[in-house]
């Protein structure tokens, strides 16, 4: 089979998933009529009310959090050659619920847009720091990363700890909730942003893909290809950083995706084309959407957090993956 | 064969031109270490060149510096009289490919990505790959024998394999000049030759440093050999590998004679190694 025809397969999963989600939800609507919400006019309209105002944002940002989160552990596992880093090794997603609880003990409210701004200040913050801190390494800058990433996460965890344990209940659950990930509150206003910084970090990681390939020989033989290795890796980060940030001020933790999808695509097409980098987005965005669905349905009338059932899928699928892997060798 | 007559006329023509490479008083060190003592060297185009040392002489350094990944702390290379630092990275990479040990990866980049990686200075960013391109990386996996590998994971060669498609990529990167650092110390003695005469095949300068004495003796037209940082002698063969430089600098005792294949025109120096380091009173301990 030829990347084309993978990568074809793939667009026209990811179309027929995301039809199918349309219809899952806590009111009943088959298939016909999510088919004559979307395409013609006359329609019950309470069913095109709920397909077009809650179902279908839903729908897209659950797919732009996978396929983005997937690119970000894609880049991240390519520059630093290891196959554990994903975007939260590095941090960003403790930094980013260490902003929201100073927010919550700071203003006392624990709803809205300004949720997530500062979700993104908190996940910004602990980027900057770990640039400071590791990116002007010129030798072994990939370990000083991904060891301040871990500190750097255990402090914002620390931090995060001590706030909540002088905070009321109330903000104790909203924040939990929140860290667990949901795509609740997506709404069409706010669905730009992770749309274009998505298909802004897919145009430069296409750009550089020679790069990203040549980062995968080791930095001494990128260099000698004309690479500045520091300087791009850096680069690199900032792009996974500012789609994680994006992401997880929208929709709260979702863990795993990042480090799984590139490894799932990884076993069926070789890394290094651009087909690949597509595929590996197309199929997180796939993987999400049926995440979502699932939180949506598993139970009667209440809904699953979304890192729950990420994390529950897609570790299970991966120790299946790599058992079997295991014996064909 | 015509790869060879070009050499030697290259070789001819490169006779009282300027040299390809040039180093003056370079010095590299670390943490107050100095470890490349005032070097100062020329490097002819179209010679295969060999780089000899004991270990920790400097060799990776010096070759380090020569390929822009070091920057000299005095003193300066020249590439074509042009100082390597005041080139950019990517029309330094266009004249100067390196062949690394190949360091093991997680990633399956195919054979057919990892050779094609020779286009990256080439390319500018969004330019795909062409046509032309293509027939290129497929001459060069051709001229390395690893045609009928093309589609294979490059995690998946063996050692040998995976240092010719290293030798395919620097093919397609068409440099001048051609630098490998020890890139068949870890390889089967078959693959050393392999690699290293495939190496000499190619229309280009080569630069690479032996760990095998006997084989930079039969395929190098010159040789350079440090110890202790500093450059201790540069020329043919037959005039660096004395015996009293095996034993000053390598600290071996070896008796030099006459490859079976040399030739009037060609003398090859054969290295043999006589034993019994261990003194006497240890073994009777």
């Amino acid at each position: 089979m030829t990347d084309a025809m993978r990568l074809s397969i793939c667009v026209v999963v990811g179309l027929i998933s995301c039809f199918f989600a349309l219809s899952f939800g806590a009111a009943n609507t088959p298939l016909s009529e999510v088919f004559n919400g979307l395409f013609s006019q006359g329609g019950d309209e309470f069913v095109q009310r709920i397909i077009w105002q809650l179902r279908m944002p839903r729908t897209v940002l659950a797919f732009l959090a996978g396929s983005g989160l997937a690119l970000a552990g894609l880049i991240l596992q390519t520059v630093t050659r290891n196959p554990l880093a994903d975007p939260y090794l590095f941090g960003i997603s403790s930094g980013a619920s260490f902003g929201v609880v100073c927010f919550i003990a700071l203003t006392g409210v624990s709803f809205g847009f300004s949720m997530s701004v500062a979700a993104f200040a908190g996940s910004l913050l602990s980027m900057l720091l770990l640039i400071a801190i590791a990116g002007r390494r010129h030798v072994g800058q990939v370990e000083a990363m991904l060891l301040a990433g871990v500190a750097l996460s255990f402090l914002f965890s620390a931090l995060t700890s001590l706030l909540l344990y002088f905070s009321d209940p109330q903000a104790i659950t909203a924040i939990l909730f929140w860290t667990m990930g949901s795509f609740s509150r997506a709404q069409w206003g706010t669905l730009w942003l992770p749309f274009t910084v998505i298909i802004a970090c897919m145009t430069l990681m296409i750009a550089f893909r020679r790069q990203l390939n040549a980062m995968l020989l080791g930095d001494e033989s990128a260099a000698t290809l004309g690479i500045h290795v520091q300087r791009f890796r850096i680069m690199m980060l900032l792009l996974s950083s500012l789609i994680t940030a994006v992401l997880v001020a929208l929709c709260g933790g979702v863990g795993f995706v990042g480090l799984m999808i590139p490894h799932i695509v990884r076993y069926f097409s070789p890394q290094g084309s651009s087909h690949n980098l597509v595929m590996t987005s197309l199929v997180g965005g796939i993987f999400m959407v049926w995440v979502d669905v699932l939180c949506r349905t598993l139970l009667n009338n209440q809904e699953l957090p979304v890192g729950v059932i990420t994390a529950a899928i897609g570790s299970v699928f991966f120790l299946f993956l790599l058992y079997f892997r295991k014996q064909s060798r | 064969m015509v790869a060879r007559q070009e050499r030697t006329s290259l070789q001819q023509t490169s006779h009282g031109s300027a040299p390809l490479i040039s180093v003056s008083d370079l010095s590299w060190g670390i943490a107050n270490k100095t470890i490349l003592k005032s070097i100062s060297l020329e490097l002819k185009a179209g010679l295969f060149i060999g780089l000899l040392g004991p270990n920790g002489a400097g060799k990776s350094s010096l070759l380090r510096c020569l390929y822009r990944y070091l920057k000299p702390e005095q003193g300066a290379v020249l590439l074509n009289g042009e100082d390597i630092w005041q080139i950019n990275a990517d029309e330094f990479a266009k004249q100067v490919a390196v062949v690394l040990q190949e360091s093991p990866s997680q990633f399956n980049l195919s054979l057919f990505d990892v050779v094609s990686l020779g286009l990256t200075p080439h390319k500018r960013l969004f330019s795909g790959t062409s046509i032309n391109d293509k027939q290129r990386i497929y001459q060069a996996i051709e001229q390395v024998g690893l045609s009928h590998h093309i589609e294979q994971a490059f995690d998946s060669l063996s050692g040998g394999e995976k240092q010719r498609a290293l030798i395919a990529r620097s093919i397609v990167q068409q440099p001048k000049l051609l630098i490998m650092d020890e890139p068949t110390s870890h390889l089967d003695v078959k693959y050393q030759i392999q690699i290293m005469e495939l190496a000499k095949s190619l229309d280009v300068t080569v630069l690479a440093s032996f760990h095998d004495l006997n084989l930079a003796a039969s395929l190098c037209d010159e040789l350079l050999v440090i110890d202790e940082g500093q450059l201790v002698c540069q020329g043919q063969p037959k005039a660096v590998l004395t015996e009293q430089l095996l034993s000053d600098v390598f600290g071996v005792c070896a008796a030099v004679s006459a490859h079976p294949q040399s030739n009037t025109d060609k003398f090859i120096p054969h290295i043999t190694y006589f034993y019994g380091y261990q003194t006497q009173e240890h073994q009777n301990d």
